[in-house]
């Protein structure tokens, strides 16, 4: 473990000191115990409760972000916001970089993304709808993600944005992905130095494959078909991931 | 004491760097200030030999930036640029130098439309910028005036009404002092910071030995951010702010002060209680025998106050301070006051609210609340959870 890692975890568990259990694994750190909270929200009503909660921090982290799990079985099946293997599903990946990285610590990614999705489920169990609404799943989620983050027009600009990412990372001078006609930096300059600032290869390929996903099903039922520049781009892509 | 002063140090190391100048912006900086150089050194000006070169002065040199607040909003970067012509002082004169670069700049389609009317004595280029931050950069004409061969002194002009003069100035010199002041925790932090920037934003460093230097900041240059943002909380009334200390003697006496602290809270500290202590000279009273000894702020026989340059002892920061009945020396000292107050024995502070109060008013509630989690007390957790107020939730999502 990192000195960093080691003052971190001090950090998290001098606030939070119900997560006590410490475990060392080869990839990753597992610190696990209850947690407590008491929390609020603009115009919601305080919540305090607590979760058996336990965090499992990749050595690599902050290239991969911790993963959470809640582990009393408090949080029912019947909550659509808990993957597979039975992690806690804060947020769309990129989204969930975003927010880490405005406090990147543990205790950040603990108070800033573990105690909301607690608070959000407490909230949805009593009232029956989501305070900080919800992610559509999967894949269109992330597409969702894009357009309404961008205000894009379509799935395809939104492919277009992803395909830029990937093979530019941010270049203001560029033509704006978004189609506009406006030179990046007069357009989604910010916006996409953002996403490029919080997105690693990994990520960012993984968003990529998940937008062409969705547009190559739309492509396969007619909706629309390929502009020939981005085609091109993507059979690029799609070549250099291959290898 | 309830705060753990070593979470506190980090709180304000955090604060001080988000009142900094990023990374990606400082790059931008380097940028317009390096095209607009390359720009005056082409032009063709009668009388000059040599290059021309262009150098940045000030905060923005000194690794002391603070984003300014005018009117209690966050406001443009203020980065000052010397514009030293090749021409030899006596053969010129301080108007010709003037206009020769203003002529120059108005020559370029873009700089002609970013420049303001002509200041006291520099150039203003004002770049508003897409995400909302933009900058001035102040481009200060001048010409060497060097008394020897490592002499860095140039003279600058000055407008007044409509006749021009020189002034004499040593931006360079007064940096290579500073960085003699800083040297040590500058060795000590270089490594460690490089790495942590890198880090943060590989999108503009592709390795730790592309961060520039300029972007590592010691706790003294920490220290002296929070400090310039206390006054510019402190003095944002129109009616204050003639009097506000300014940050060329707030930068030189911390920097005479510093004494190698290794975290921000004790470098402040020090400072601070250093600067608190000379507080009877407004009085006219004898100050601590170690610290009048050192002569960084003195009364003249005739009353009058003195903080020279310390590369030009001729110079006198604080030539203004009698003025008003003293009124700049009062308003150093009792920002001194609210200072040690506010920033430095706040930590003894028992009441979480009112810490949360006190620091917000003294340093701006947005960045103060962003980051209070940092220096929650643990021991007020043992009884009660630890309290959150959500902001910007994510969205929950499954990945299937």
């Amino acid at each position: 473990m990192t000195e960093e890692m080691k003052r971190q975890l001090a950090e998290l568990t001098g606030i939070h000191q119900g997560l006590s259990n410490l475990a060392e694994l080869d990839h990753e750190t597992v610190l696990s115990g209850t947690l407590p909270f008491e929390a609020s929200a603009d115009g919601l009503e305080p919540i305090t409760d607590k979760f058996e909660i336990e965090l499992g921090i990749p050595h690599v982290c902050p290239d991969r972000l911790p993963r959470a799990r809640e582990t009393a079985g408090r949080i029912e099946r019947i909550y659509p916001h808990i993957n597979g293997d039975g992690t806690l599903c804060l947020a769309v990946p990129v989204e969930q970089r975003r927010i880490f990285f405005e406090q990147p610590s543990l205790i950040g990614f603990v108070n800033r993304l573990v105690i909301p999705y607690l608070y959000g489920y407490c909230y949805w169990k009593q009232h029956g709808w989501h305070p900080f609404d919800e992610q559509q799943h999967g894949q269109e989620g992330i597409v969702q993600h894009y357009i309404d983050t961008l205000h894009l027009a379509d799935e395809l600009a939104a492919l277009a944005v992803v395909c830029f990412l990937l093979e530019h990372g941010y270049r203001g001078h560029h033509a704006c992905p978004c189609g506009s006609g406006l030179k990046v930096r007069k357009c989604h300059g910010p916006a996409l130095r953002d996403l490029h600032r919080h997105h690693t290869p990994q990520t960012v390929r993984h968003d990529f494959l998940s937008v062409f996903a969705i547009c190559f099903s739309k492509f396969q039922a007619s909706q629309f078909s390929f502009p020939t520049p981005l085609r091109d781009q993507v059979l690029r892509i799609l070549g250099r991931i291959k290898k | 004491m309830t705060i753990d002063v070593r979470k506190y140090s980090r709180f304000l190391e955090q604060l001080a760097s988000e009142i900094d100048i990023p990374p990606g912006k400082y790059q931008d900086a380097v940028d317009r200030y390096k095209s607009v150089g390359a720009w005056l050194e082409d032009g063709e000006y009668p009388g000059c030999s040599g290059e021309l070169s262009i150098y940045p002065q000030g905060s923005f040199r000194l690794g002391t930036v603070v984003r300014p607040i005018r009117d209690g909003l966050e406001e443009s970067y203020d980065i000052d640029l010397v514009c030293e012509m090749p021409l030899r002082k006596e053969r010129t004169d301080p108007q010709s130098v003037k206009s020769i670069v203003g002529d120059r700049l108005r020559e370029h389609g873009t700089y002609r439309k970013l420049l303001d009317a002509e200041g006291r004595r520099c150039w203003t280029l004002e770049y508003a910028e897409q995400d909302g931050i933009g900058f001035h950069l102040d481009i200060l004409p001048g010409v060497s005036d060097a008394h020897g061969f490592l002499d860095t002194s140039i003279a600058i002009t000055n407008k007044k009404d409509s006749t021009y003069s020189w002034s004499a100035s040593n931006p360079r010199g007064y940096g290579i002092w500073f960085d003699g002041k800083n040297a040590a925790a500058f060795a000590q932090a270089v490594f460690e910071q490089k790495e942590a920037i890198q880090r943060r934003a590989p999108y503009i460093y592709e390795s730790i030995d592309n961060v520039p230097d300029q972007l590592v900041r010691t706790p003294l240059q920490r220290a002296i951010q929070i400090m310039k943002r206390h006054r510019d909380f402190r003095f944002n009334h129109h009616a204050r702010l003639d009097y506000a200390p300014i940050s060329i003697i707030i930068t030189t006496l911390s920097a005479h002060l510093y004494g190698n602290e290794t975290h921000i809270y004790s470098a402040l500290c020090g400072i601070v209680g250093k600067l608190h202590a000379h507080a009877a000279l407004v009085e006219g009273k004898a100050i601590d025998r170690s610290l009048s000894s050192m002569g960084l702020i003195q009364r003249t026989p005739d009353g009058k106050w003195y903080i020279g340059n310390p590369v030009n002892p001729a110079e006198n920061f604080a030539d203004r301070w009698h003025e008003d009945n003293h009124a700049r020396a009062r308003a150093f000292f009792s920002w001194v006051g609210a200072l040690q107050e506010d920033v430095v024995n706040i930590v003894s502070t028992t009441d979480l609210r009112l810490l949360k109060e006190h620091l917000s008013g003294a340093l701006g509630a947005a960045v103060v609340s962003k980051n209070f989690d940092l220096i929650v007390p643990t021991e007020t957790v043992i009884d009660s959870p630890p309290r959150i107020h959500i902001m910007g939730a994510a969205k929950p999502w499954r990945a299937r």
